[in-house]
């Protein structure tokens, strides 16, 4: 191949004679196709390749200057949907709950604490601050929300006991009362104390029905005073006429004054 | 990187964030229903020589190593397998390599593997040391199979992690003549997604295969016909995976 190239170009006149392909001279020359080791590629063939290779995007601001995008785990397990569901029962079923802070404290004391809590119908719920947040943002009671950070649990109860579970947890220093949401009222640790002073709902009711009846309970005494008032001054007179005429018969003096009634 | 607190407590005295321990997510176990245990777990033993043995000696055609592989490139039964990154033949020494490594590592009560590749059966001709050129083709020295790039060359399945299975997979995958890789199923279907994504979004707008298929410049007199459907990911045997 390289001979008859030679003897072309020395040929006389141009080096490109008739019927001289240059495709095939490529082909004769060099090594097959596939071969063991990295075939040299032509110069042309670099070049294309130099000028068709890969350019990746390159956006205006570069990803890791803009803020880290929190790829949210969608999940959603069957034991979080009960935790929630879990929460949303103690809301909807209890009058009363108190939200304290939990400071660490021994075993044994807080064993204690459930028995005397227990004692008055008061259970100690432990709950995780991811799972109410959600739950309650999406309810009504979306003003607890700041309260639900770090760590704390609940005190749920049917009855509103704030005075008694303010005498346990006074016992206690590693609880703190934070809130409480009685009967659908948000209250704050005044707010509570407040209640628990407030005296019992059959008192109150006692009271309210005590104040409102005591004008009807006046009024027969009011319609009654006038002839009271008569009846009292009759008697009087009665007595002292009986002092004063200590001999004379009595029976007209009687005949007169229920003649008079 | 610690989980930090989430944006309820600001930072203390000095940026100190305490993290606390949140809810306990449970992993579910892996779910190993549908799969179907073959009746041999264990990879079958390849002849060296097929049954009957080739009395015509073939030529070279060198073109079952050139390009990409249009057969086993997808799993069907296993999970986890070794692809093939380049052209090569597979003689009986491989065979007995891959078969005796993956018999020794894996557990036959948990796993199988199987084979995607055939037995030996192209043979390959070898002249006697020493002679000069000429004379005739040598005789038949030893059969081999061609595998393209692209091409699974194993398969490994049953109730097992990728994490069991990939150091024994990655130390035979190394050994064979061309090069390959341990691979799952996620892993092959994330390898094509970010092929298709690397060429869609290239912001090259200058493509080998625009350049070959409209012929610019004249290319095509230093390329070959064939470039038109390798465009440019295949040289030789080998296959180049930075390529668009």
């Amino acid at each position: 191949a390289a001979a008859a190239k030679m003897a072309a170009l020395s040929g006389s006149g141009a080096p490109w004679r008739r019927g001289w392909l240059p495709a095939l001279q490529f082909v004769r020359r060099g090594s097959k196709a596939v071969t063991r080791h990295w075939k040299a590629m032509h110069f042309q063939r670099q070049k294309l390749m130099a000028v068709t290779e890969y350019l990746a995007p390159r956006p205006a601001v570069p990803p890791r200057c803009l803020p880290p995008r929190k790829e949210t785990l969608e999940e959603d397990n069957g034991y979080v949907r009960l935790l929630r569901r879990q929460v949303e029962e103690v809301f909807r079923d209890n009058r009363m709950i108190a939200i304290c802070q939990y400071n660490s404290m021994p075993g044994e004391d807080m064993v204690m604490l459930r028995h005397y809590l227990r004692k008055h119908n008061i259970e100690v719920k432990f709950v995780l601050n991811e799972i109410v947040r959600p739950v309650l943002s999406q309810s009504k009671y979306k003003n607890l929300l700041p309260l639900f950070v770090a760590r704390n649990i609940l005190l749920v109860s049917r009855e509103a006991k704030a005075k008694e579970m303010l005498r346990v947890l006074k016992g206690v220093p590693q609880i703190n009362l934070l809130g409480a949401c009685i009967h659908d009222t948000i209250l704050s640790r005044q707010g509570v104390e407040n209640f628990a002073k407030l005296p019992s709902l059959e008192a109150a009711q006692g009271q309210t029905v005590g104040a409102l009846a005591l004008l009807p309970s006046q009024t027969s005494s009011l319609l009654q005073r006038g002839s009271a008032h008569l009846t009292a001054l009759l008697d009087q007179h009665i007595r002292r006429l009986q002092a004063g005429e200590t001999g004379s018969p009595a029976e007209p003096a009687p005949a007169q004054s229920s003649g008079a009634h | 990187r610690p989980r930090s607190e989430p944006p309820l407590c600001p930072p203390g005295p000095g940026g100190v964030v305490v993290p606390r321990a949140g809810l306990k997510k449970y992993v579910m176990p892996p779910d190993y229903s549908g799969i179907v245990f073959p009746e041999k777990t264990k990879l079958k033993f390849m002849d060296k020589v097929p049954a009957v043995p080739k009395v015509r000696r073939e030529p070279r055609q060198l073109r079952d190593i050139r390009g990409p592989s249009r057969e086993a490139t997808d799993f069907t039964q296993g999970q986890y397998g070794i692809l093939a990154l380049g052209g090569g033949y597979l003689h009986w020494g491989h065979f007995e390599m891959i078969r005796l490594t993956i018999g020794r590592n894996m557990d036959t009560k948990t796993m199988f593997a199987i084979w995607r590749v055939p037995a030996p059966s192209k043979p390959v001709t070898r002249k006697s040391l020493g002679h000069r050129m000429g004379g005739g083709k040598g005789p038949i020295d030893h059969y081999v199979t061609a595998v393209k790039s692209g091409r699974l060359v194993v398969e490994v399945g049953g109730r097992c992690e990728f994490g069991e299975v990939k150091p024994f997979l990655t130390q035979v995958a190394k050994k064979l003549p061309f090069p390959a890789v341990a691979i799952s199923r996620d892993g092959l279907q994330q390898m094509r997604q970010e092929e298709e994504e690397k060429r869609l979004n290239n912001q090259n707008p200058w493509t080998f295969e625009r350049v070959v298929t409209a012929n610019m410049l004249g290319m095509r007199k230093y390329l070959s016909p064939y470039d038109l459907r390798l465009k440019g990911r295949y040289w030789g045997k080998f296959f180049l995976k930075h390529r668009v």
